[in-house]
């Protein structure tokens, strides 16, 4: 160990050779931390590459305004149908998660006993760890023909006769083998947690003088909960929604499996077939030209960092974006 | 006439009161309902994937009851009987951490050795461990100060270089010796060291030398035997040295200490007990098993794309293993270190103040990004830039590294932040420098946190497909990986290649069943962390 | 940090170098700290305003003083604790056995190392009394007999009696007075020159804290003991000497603790010890 110089009050010094050491240390210890900035730095650089050079080659405005993405057999680039897939599974997962994901916050911050949120809390985390392959797995050999036996579906909403108003019936078509509904359940239910957990630290960060206020009044936890707590918490909330829809953006296992490989543009005005049949998200895209092995360099291996550094922007915006929903609203207390 | 309007005040207001409380009632049902719509879902899928995977409608009630007599009911009443005895309960947990813990490790290890080749891990070890023993043996006797920490890790690295120089040649040379004894090499002298040395702590150098002479002579015995009755010394030996002898010791141990507690450590071999009687039972009487997928044959074999009872993913599970093992050595140390930086050296104000902001949010950005953009990343930087072939285990190991880099960091950060402020003052006050802070108090108090971090990004790293699929990683390969810089298979991609297959004894059968040993291996991770987080850790 | 100020200020305080107390022996004792016009300033708030006050060898000297008037700020000066607040300036001269403590040549890690801090809430580390005492010792790569030294500081502290038996169990497990007594053998394991207290008995039961002022006197024979506290008797009780710090963090007067509590010099001071008010 280190050798000390006399003690006395007279030397107040340490060998050079211990500051040294310990120095050298505290610098090793900071470039571990630096080296986390070179992965982003890689990240963009890696991208932005291959990007730019395919898109020296196909046109960036044939390439984000295209209708058809066929990169093999007609070599075309658009990357509408891959967005508009990647949108179908964004929203219907969203509308799953994001309700059930506040509901299930609101339940364990105002509502839940200690016990009941020490073991709901792990549950849920579960959620969130389960293998996405294993998701798509079980979306495409569970979900899909235990939906599909309760369809084709439709009831009439308006019945012919009526005055005025067109008829209108409500038809859920059956399920293809690969569909984005399915596809959409286990993203929403992958997802919950990542609303629930953000949502619920926001809700006790509510101060309890706020409900104590409320309670004071005459309000029942009812009223607490949804007219005091919840707008308190509207910033991390928000963040939460933000975060998870982009991690459904993000998601590609799941959907590559469940959903299958034929990219469409969106149907009108029977929007619930888009559910029903296959389509393909810019994720199951980059997964599919990975997969076909075309190393060789050419505008379809390129496309693939096109591809991944559009998916980059995308995600990168909107977590930034919740970070300073965040941090904006952080200041009230 | 005031009586009459209090009581019609009253009773409107009653009924609005009872509306109200219908109205919270109902709030609180559907809260509760949609708090538990996930976790119900996710378990009617587990039922459905269990029930392909393990065919349980197929075995007869016999097996049923033959179970449930040798298995089930001794180990409820154990279970019973530990309840209100806590002594039981830490014997119990003891027990069954060493028994378990050791058997895993005990295949686990042989796995790896095998498909790595046991000469070459043998000598790749000890030349590695060569240097950092000299440096090690220099520091203690010499009175000069040294640089012992940091040359640490570089000696190992001389070693590891030298061993790369030094393999093709002296393999040779090597080879000739039995295999069990490169496993002797490997796992029972580091067994025999640990037990030498925790038993000379307590009872002094030669009781310690002693026993770890024991511990040697035991693994020799055990190979001797093995040879003669013709069975795997190999793994005998693996299994002795790491199953075996932990047990013991944490057996012998337990009861000495904890004299109450001491039938606590027949817990898991109820369990072990009960599978095996219960096999052999079935056995003998010929009852009807469940035609089940999970396997010897799933765990053991490799892939059959023809025929779905001859199909394993053993290549696939050493080959999750070894590269999840081999990102954790490349990617914690960075990790633990830059949460070490932000949490403890970085200052909160003025120009390193905001570098370390920005640090922060760098990498709670890229905790955000998709998976798929790692592999990207990891296509450019192993194969273009570093021209490494495509797939292979280096490679994998280098992206998931990559992508569980944020959440290591951030978990660090938090253990690091749930150590209370007063013991780093007490501390400088003491006259420590940072850094014998951060080793004798701060760092030991954070290991829970930290471990539990670890295993969370293990668990994920293990269960990760996508980036692998970027970087080429094959999907079927009929043999684990032979070194590092052999092509690499993983579990995920396995259950990924095979869900294209409709067969329904692949579909229903052997893909579920691939998919519940990785369900089972994340299980046992999520929960390793959480009893060590419930255990050890710090509120915050 | 410690460029002396050399524009004039106006002292507020008294030195009693000069001035003979009746009760104090006629010995001359050694200044071991010694302070000149210290301002400390946390971003743009003042708390020391031109603290000058010399501190003498084996005396316990009390500063004593409402809250926030900067007693425990002064404490922290001494052994450069404040370091570690990024917002906090130290302006002025801090001398320890005749050196400025803010000089550049200076390692505060040293330092501390000659100085020991009792703190208000009692923090033993999470581990063995034993390795809680010996922890000075181990990070200066002390080379003697620890055992020798842990039972001595353990005796000194009057917990040697309570723990001998148990020097494996961990600190944490002692009663909040006992934990008390292994911080300040922690703290004088080392052999310090002085030993600095904040607040050291405000978290403990009476039968604990008197327990703790009995120690102290006898710790001013080996050190030199400053102990910062909020009770005017605890003060009253153990100390030689007394500073009084007043509003604005001023050293109002600073003399032996009988004159300071029988007849002080500054109409304040009788006011605060009378309890007119603070």
């Amino acid at each position: 160990m280190s050798n000390e110089p006399e003690s006395g009050v007279g030397s107040l010094q340490r060998s050079g050779f211990v500051v040294r050491k310990e120095r050298l240390y505290g610098r090793l210890i900071a470039a571990c931390a630096v080296l986390t900035i070179l992965v982003t730095v890689g990240i963009i650089l890696a991208l932005s590459g291959r990007a730019f050079s395919f898109w020296s080659q196909i046109s960036p405005i044939a390439f984000f305004t295209g209708t058809s993405w066929s990169p093999v057999i007609a070599e075309s680039y658009g990357v509408l149908p891959l967005v508009s897939g990647t949108l179908i599974v964004t929203i219907f997962s969203a509308l799953i998660a994001l309700p059930v994901g506040l509901a299930a916050a609101i339940y364990l911050s105002e509502y839940a006993s200690d016990k009941a949120r020490s073991i709901l809390k792990p549950a849920l985390e579960i959620l969130a760890g389960v293998p996405t392959v294993i998701y798509g797995y079980m979306a495409l050999v569970y979900v899909t023909p235990l939906i599909d036996s309760f369809l084709p579906f439709s009831v009439e909403l308006i019945p012919s006769g009526v005055p005025v108003l067109p008829e209108f019936t409500f038809v859920m078509p059956s399920l293809g083998t690969f569909n984005a509904l399915s596809a959409s359940i286990v993203v929403g239910i992958m997802i919950i947690p990542m609303v629930s957990s953000i949502s619920e630290d926001a809700l006790s960060a509510v101060p309890d003088s706020l409900r104590q206020g409320g309670y004071g009044l005459g309000s029942t936890k009812f009223d607490v909960s949804t007219r005091i707590v919840v707008p308190s918490a509207t910033s991390g909330i928000v963040a939460s929604y933000v975060l998870a829809i982009s991690r459904a953006i993000g998601e590609t296992m799941a959907v590559t499996m469940a959903m299958g490989m034929s990219p469409q543009m969106p149907y009108f005005p029977n929007v619930l077939r888009n559910l029903a049949e296959s389509s393909q998200t810019i994720t199951a895209a980059m997964v599919q030209i990975a997969g076909a092995d075309s190393y060789g360099g050419g505008p379809t291996y390129e496309a693939l960092f096109a591809l991944g550094l559009t998916l980059f922007a995308i995600t990168l915006t909107m977590n930034i974006l919740a970070e300073l929903v965040r941090r904006r609203f952080r200041e009230e207390y | 006439m005031a009586t009459e309007e209090t009581t019609s005040d009253q009773l409107g207001q009653s009924a609005e009161l009872r509306l109200q409380k219908l109205k919270g009632q109902v709030f609180e049902v559907a809260l509760v309902a949609a708090t538990l719509v996930g976790i119900v879902s996710l378990l009617v899928l587990f039922a459905q994937i269990s029930n392909d995977a393990f065919q349980p409608g197929t075995a007869s009630s016999t097996w049923f009851l033959v179970y449930f007599g040798t298995l089930v009911a001794p180990t409820a009443a154990f279970t019973l009987y530990a309840r209100r005895r806590p002594a039981v309960r830490t014997a119990n947990a003891l027990a069954f951490a060493a028994v378990f813990g050791g058997l895993l490790l005990s295949f686990v290890t042989y796995a790896v050795v095998d498909a790595l080749s046991p000469y070459d891990v043998f000598i790749y070890a000890f030349f590695a461990s060569l240097p950092p023993a000299l440096v090690l043996a220099y520091d203690r006797t010499t009175d000069k100060q040294t640089y012992t920490g940091p040359l640490l890790p570089v000696s190992i690295l001389v070693g590891i270089g030298v061993a790369a120089l030094v393999d093709g040649p002296i393999s040779g040379l090597v080879g000739i010796a039995a295999e069990w004894i490169m496993y002797f090499g490997l796992v029972t002298v580091p067994a025999a060291l640990l037990v030498a040395w925790r038993t000379a702590s307590r009872r002094g150098r030669r009781t310690g030398a002693v026993a770890g002479g024991v511990v040697a002579a035991g693994a020799l015995a055990v190979a001797v035997a093995s040879i003669s009755l013709g069975t795997n010394a190999s793994l005998l030996v693996v299994l002795y040295s790491a199953f075996a002898v932990p047990t013991g010791y944490v057996i012998w141990r337990s009861v000495k200490t904890n004299p109450e507690g001491r039938i606590g450590v027949a817990g898991p071999f109820i369990i072990l007990g009960g599978v095996l009687l219960g096999a052999s039972i079935v056995e003998q009487f010929a009852i009807e098993n469940p035609d089940s997928y999970l396997t010897p044959t799933l765990l053991l074999e490799s892939w059959d794309g023809l025929t779905a009872s001859n199909a394993g993913v053993y290549p696939q599970i050493v080959g999750s293993i070894i590269i999840v093992g081999f990102m954790a050595v490349l990617a914690f140390p960075v990790g633990i270190g830059a949460a070490i930086y932000l949490e403890e050296y970085a200052p909160d104000a003025g120009l390193r103040g905001r570098l370390a902001t920005l640090l922060e949010v760098n990498i709670s950005n890229l905790a955000g990004v998709p998976s798929v953009v790692y592999g990207l990343l990891g296509l450019a930087l192993f194969r273009r830039t570093l021209g490494f072939g495509t797939g292979i285990v280096v490679s994998a190991a280098g992206t998931l590294g990559l992508l569980i880099l944020p959440i290591v960091i951030v978990s660090t950060q938090e253990a690091l932040r749930s150590v209370p402020d007063d013991l780093r003052q007490g501390s400088y006050g003491m006259g420590a420098s940072r850094w014998q802070t951060l080793r004798e108090v701060v760092l030991p108090e954070a290991i829970p946190g930290t471990l539990t971090g670890t295993i969370l990004a293990l668990a994920r790293a293990i269960g990760e497909t996508a980036p692998l699929v970027i970087i080429a990683v094959a999907t079927t390969k009929y043999s684990p990986p032979s070194g590092l810089f052999s092509s690499a298979t993983a579990l995920p991609l396995q259950i990924f290649a095979a869900s294209a297959n409709a067969k329904p004894e692949f579909r229903h059968g052997v893909v579920p069943a691939a998919a519940v040993v990785l369900l089972i291996l994340m299980l046992l991770m999520n929960a390793t962390a959480i009893v060590i987080r419930n255990k050890y850790g710090r509120t915050n | 940090m410690s460029e002396s100020d050399t524009s004039p200020k106006i002292q507020t305080t008294i030195e009693t170098s000069d001035e003979e107390s009746k009760s104090a022996p006629p010995n001359v004792r050694d200044t071991v700290i010694e302070t000149r016009d210290l301002d400390v300033y946390y971003g743009d708030e003042q708390a020391l305003d031109g603290v000058s006050m010399e501190i003498n060898e084996h005396d316990v000297t009390a500063l004593i003083g409402p809250s926030g008037c900067g007693k425990s700020t002064f404490l922290r000066c001494i052994n450069r604790m404040n370091d570690m607040i990024e917002v906090c300036r130290v302006e002025g001269d801090v001398e320890f056995g005749g050196k400025n403590v803010y000089d550049d040549d200076v390692d505060p890690v040293a330092l501390r190392r000659k100085i020991g801090i009792v703190f208000q809430k009692p923090n033993p580390f999470p581990k063995s009394i034993r390795e809680n005492v010996a922890y000075g010792l181990k990070i200066q790569g002390f080379e003697g007999d620890v055992d020798e030294r842990v039972e001595e500081s353990l005796k000194r502290a009057a917990l040697w009696d309570e723990v001998k038996d148990q020097l494996g169990s961990s600190g944490l497990d002692l009663s909040g007075g006992q934990q008390q007594r292994l911080c300040i053998a922690r703290a004088i394991a080392p052999d310090p020159e002085v030993i600095l207290m904040d607040e050291p008995t405000s978290a403990l039961d009476p039968v604990a804290a008197s327990k703790i002022e009995d120690l102290i006197d006898d710790l001013a024979e080996e050190y030199t003991v400053i102990i910062v506290t909020h009770n005017m008797q605890q003060a009253a009780r153990i100390s030689d000497r007394t500073a009084v710090f007043l509003t604005g963090g001023r050293l109002v007067e600073y003399d032996d603790t009988t004159k300071i509590f029988e007849d002080p010099e500054e109409q304040r001071v009788e006011d605060y010890i009378t309890g007119k008010f603070g």
